[in-house]
């Protein structure tokens, strides 16, 4: 039994009382950090480094990982209460979360996120704890083709979330796939639709994207509705989940675990896909998938367990094969090297105790995280008993400090503005967002694997299809696109018939 | 009969933005060294793309999803007016902020944003609305320049 | 942890015994603290050497200023030089450079080129390595030119665009080889790991990237080392022959250095200069520098200059032969 003696092992170093302690201040900084809109967790990580110079590399690492985890698990905090998403990965929260807060939901929707982010990072952990080691070799499977596969697999669901016209819905994502390509082409260093301007060259942030349509386009929304004169106070409403409730999002939570940490184990993945992977298949699979996007507690609870366990999920390409898949997990994968420890093949071998203390600590941590989180829900709703004119304006305040911390630009913040207008024309003529925002994410990385893997290929389409991965792959997307239209149609008319006499 | 309904506009303007995007695709310089795909092709596809949907919702039959805006149009009250006005005074002013925030400083600015804005949507409470909108931007300005190190420009502010 | 803690201790009173006379005898000094730009998002390789070479020179007492860590990303580098470029003359502000420098204004994407700006010092470098995996058929670098040269279609992964370091490494090596340079197949993938994941899974038959990079998988024997771009072997990887050994005329520098905004007084310039001097034979540079993997190279302002020209020349005859000179 190799896994329990490891687990054994790994509780022996993450229980020092040292450890414990560092677990704690980190989640506690990671949770602030990721409730704040716009601190990311990733400066707060670089900050770090000098001061996990001189640690104990396990220690070092238990530490950051935990404001790395922390932040993922406290970012749905601003997601669902305000729309303007913390950190990335949680943007996909926002989806569902928000209309629950809108109905008076705001504490059942925040408890949710807290229990499904913690069963996300727990799975994760023990998946982890199972079957790490072997976990490598699943990474290295998938080459440029698998990406393609799996980021077309992730885009088949434009269709399911374009509610009402899936000609808007594919506009909006086709619109999506226009904003990600912007910048320099990775596989040939040319410019495209930079407009000759150097802020554009390294393309648009996601957030930046985010913040505008969803955050500030609600504001704009908000105010064009006459939603601000009155000092109408919104409710929090329950914390707690009805037995029904917890049935309901049971499965949800199961998938969105499993799935989110098998796609964070793939370095060229990570949270935010993950999230938005998990989403779009509850959509799919769920009986009532049509309220998805108008406050479904599903929609919080398959983004936030699948984001939290692909958070997990990073830590094997990061320490096993020394490949970071994220921005953050990039500073981790610096601060290890600076702590004279270097991730790789040989970490299991070499330093058994910080491969198997983290893990070991992120189980504790997310204790801690739920223990931290859940007290602190009706201190976090009471922001929306803040009067509306205040709570808009400060809102606003919110999103320009996201994203001017991303880089310190004025230009993000016009370009914020930009997208905020969009957000609001959008939202006028029934454009869904959630498209445009899917494709934005998987639209680049969609087209740079496909041509990645036609280059290695010589040009050959069949690569795509002699890959057992990446076949099995499309066949799904291509299930998944074709199998409702027979489905649902039958599904209707039998339930039409069973409806009829009664 | 006669009129066009708002999304046959959207439609046309989304053609005209499709052609001038496919535009710029075809001038999207050739890599020197040939590629299966170049840069040009995907941009091509997206552009012929939009045009199609553009063409399709054109042509599509109105569902009846637009009454919103046309029941807007009609109630075209003072209240109503006043509304578009509050969206493009937030407009301007993030605008405003973007172009001052580096010389007047993060807390300055903010504070006259949050302020602003506030007192523009109708919150009078005027201890209230001062206290937090200087309060709020000095707090982050402090946890952000002094806790993590991130700078923010001080502007004016000797802090 | 004791250890490590005693050792800074020892290296800081170590280092205020030698650098407190020495910095008395400057008749120039930092009166501010100084901006020290690392022209990227933070975890990269310019962020890693400003953050580190700031705590160096901050646990060495090196400079009676802090020197304060600032990330300007964008445009690869461009928006900050742009940014440098118009503070003309400020003693006060330092940024991290690699090859970028030279590369990026070479294909058309920076207004300003490393002519505008001061060198300060070279630091430290590393170079350029041939991976493939531990069955391939290739065991020397020549097999595998000799492999690209009947079938121009097998695959090297490298870890940036083309026309960047990875890409100019592996083209001059082949162009010195005798292979066309713009025969090369080359993939660009966004970062080393990613590349050097993509060989391990098969998906390409070989990889470019940074020898320091690829000392942990190298180390875990999944992959092999064909050839490195150094003059003579590295002291960290004695069993990788470089390109010489095997006949062909060809080093790669990937060098780090630290320079400053056009025409830097010249005393302020004798001062960094200096002060990187002593930084690099401080004990605790030589941990920071172990850690990391990274090899001494130090030049002062002067050499650094002669040697940037020299590269710029360089790099824009192999950009010529692949037809991606821009400017």
């Amino acid at each position: 039994m190799e896994a329990f003696d490891s687990l054994i092992y790994g509780f022996g170093i993450a229980l020092q009382p040292g450890n414990i302690m560092y677990v704690f201040i980190g989640v506690l900084a990671g949770t602030i950090i990721g409730m704040l809109p716009g601190l990311g967790p990733i400066s707060a990580l670089a900050l770090m480094i000098p001061i996990t110079f001189s640690m104990d590399p396990a220690s070092g690492l238990i530490l950051m990982a935990g404001v790395y985890y922390g932040a993922i698990f406290g970012g749905s905090t601003s997601s669902i209460l305000l729309n303007a998403p913390g950190v990335a990965g949680t943007v996909a929260t926002s989806f569902d979360g928000y209309p629950l807060a809108r109905q008076g939901k705001a504490g059942k929707a925040l408890a949710l996120a807290a229990y499904a982010s913690f069963i996300g990072g727990t799975v994760s952990v023990i998946g982890l704890m199972l079957i790490a080691p072997s976990l490598a070799s699943v990474a290295v499977s998938f080459g440029p083709a698998e990406y393609f596969a799996l980021m077309v697999l992730g885009l088949t669901a434009v269709v399911s979330l374009s509610d009402k016209s899936l000609v808007k819905g594919l506009m909006a994502a086709v619109l999506g796939v226009m904003i990600s390509i912007v910048g320099l082409d990775r596989q040939t260093g040319t410019e495209r639709y930079t407009l000759d301007m150097l802020e554009l060259v390294q393309g648009i942030d996601f957030l930046v994207v985010a913040l505008g349509i969803f955050a500030l386009g609600e504001v704009f929304a908000m105010l064009l509705a006459g939603d601000n004169g009155s000092h109408q106070r919104q409710k929090i409403g329950s914390l707690k989940l009805s037995r029904s409730e917890a049935k309901e999002i049971a499965g949800p939570v199961t998938r969105g675990s499993v799935l989110g940490f098998f796609v964070g184990v793939l370095p060229g993945a990570g949270a935010t896909i993950a999230s938005f992977l998990a989403y779009g298949m509850e959509k799919r699979i769920a009986r009532d998938g049509d309220s998805f996007g108008k406050g479904n507690p599903k929609g919080v609870a398959a983004p936030e367990s699948a984001n939290n366990a692909a958070c997990g999920g990073s830590f094997v390409p990061l320490l096993t094969l020394g490949v970071p898949g994220s921005g953050s997990t990039a500073v981790l994968l610096g601060a290890l090297l600076v702590m004279g420890v270097t991730p790789g093949p040989l970490m299991l071998e070499q330093r058994p105790d910080v491969f198997w203390g983290v893990i070991a600590s992120m189980y504790v941590g997310n204790i801690f995280l739920l223990l931290l989180n859940l007290p602190l829900i009706p201190l976090m709703a009471r922001i929306l008993e803040i009067p509306r004119p205040l709570l808009l304006s400060l809102i606003v305040l919110f999103c320009m400090i996201g994203v001017y911390g991303l880089k310190f630009s004025s230009f993000d913040l016009y370009l914020l503005l930009i997208f905020g207008i969009l957000g609001l024309l959008m939202k006028l003529y029934g454009f869904p967002s959630a498209p445009l925002i899917l494709a934005l994410i998987l639209g680049d990385l969609m087209e740079e694997n496909m041509r990645r893997a036609l280059q290695i290929s010589n040009g050959d389409w069949m690569t795509f299809v002699n890959k057992p991965i990446s076949l099995t792959l499309l066949i799904i997307a291509f299930l998944s696109l074709f199998l409702p239209m027979i489905i649902k149609p039958i599904r209707r008319r039998f339930a039409g018939k069973r409806q009829q006499p009664a | 009969m006669g009129r066009i309904s708002s999304n046959q506009i959207i439609a046309l303007i989304m053609a005209a933005f499709s052609v001038a995007y496919l535009i710029g695709a075809y001038n999207i310089p050739a890599f020197p060294i040939p590629r299966p795909i170049d840069s040009d092709l995907i941009p091509k596809v997206l552009g012929f793309s939009m045009l199609v949907l553009s063409v399709i919702l054109f042509f599509q039959r109105d569902k009846g999803e637009e009454r919103d805006a046309a029941a807007q149009d009609t109630e075209e009250t003072a209240r109503h007016r006043r509304r578009v006005i509050e969206v493009l005074v937030t407009i301007v002013a993030v605008g405003v902020y973007a172009a001052v925030l580096r010389s007047a400083g993060f807390v300055l600015a903010s504070a006259l944003l949050v302020g602003g804005l506030a007192w523009f949507y109708g919150f009078r409470r005027i201890f209230w609305n001062i206290g937090v909108s200087i309060g709020v931007p000095l707090a982050l300005y402090l946890i952000m320049t002094r806790g993590m190190d991130i700078f923010l420009p001080p502007g004016i502010l000797p802090i | 942890m004791g250890i490590a803690f005693r050792g800074i201790l020892k290296a800081s009173l170590l280092s205020l015994l030698i650098a407190a006379p020495a910095a008395a005898q400057a008749d120039w000094q930092p009166t501010r603290p100084v901006e020290y730009i690392a022209p990227a998002n933070p975890g990269g390789g310019w962020d890693t050497l400003v953050r580190s070479t700031a705590r160096v020179i901050q646990e060495e007492k090196l400079a009676p200023v802090n020197f304060a860590a600032i990330n300007i990303p964008g445009g690869g580098g461009a928006i900050a030089w742009a940014q440098i470029a118009a503070d003309r003359g400020n003693p006060h502000k330092l940024f991290a450079a690699s090859p970028p420098l030279i590369l990026i204004p070479l294909s058309g994407r920076s207004r300003v080129t490393h002519q505008d700006f001061t060198p300060i010092a070279r630091l430290i470098t590393d170079y350029s390595i041939i991976l493939v995996t531990k069955d391939s058929p290739f065991q020397t670098v020549n097999d595998l030119f000799d492999a690209m040269r009947d079938d121009p279609t097998i695959s090297i992964g490298g870890g940036s665009a083309p026309g960047s370091m990875d890409h100019i490494s592996i083209a001059s090596a082949a162009s010195a080889a005798g292979l066309q340079p713009n025969q090369i197949n080359y993939i660009a993938f966004s970062g080393g790991g990613e590349a050097m994941v993509s060989l391990l899974g098969g998906h390409v038959r070989a990889v470019i990237t940074g020898a320091g990079e690829s000392q942990a998988q190298l180390a875990g024997g999944e992959l092999r080392a064909l050839a490195v771009s150094s003059p003579e072997r590295m002291a960290i990887l004695p069993d990788v022959p470089t390109f010489r050994e095997q006949g062909i005329d060809y080093t790669f520098d990937i060098w780090r250095g630290i320079m400053g905004t056009p025409d830097m007084p010249a005393e302020a310039v004798a001062y960094y200069q200096d002060m990187y001097a002593r930084m690099m034979e401080s004990e605790s540079w030589a941990k920071t520098r172990d850690q990391l993997g990274w090899i001494d190279a130090y030049q002062n302002s002067e050499d650094f200059a002669r040697f940037l020209d020299e590269q710029q020349a360089q790099f824009r005859a192999v950009l010529g032969e692949l037809g991606m000179l821009q400017n």
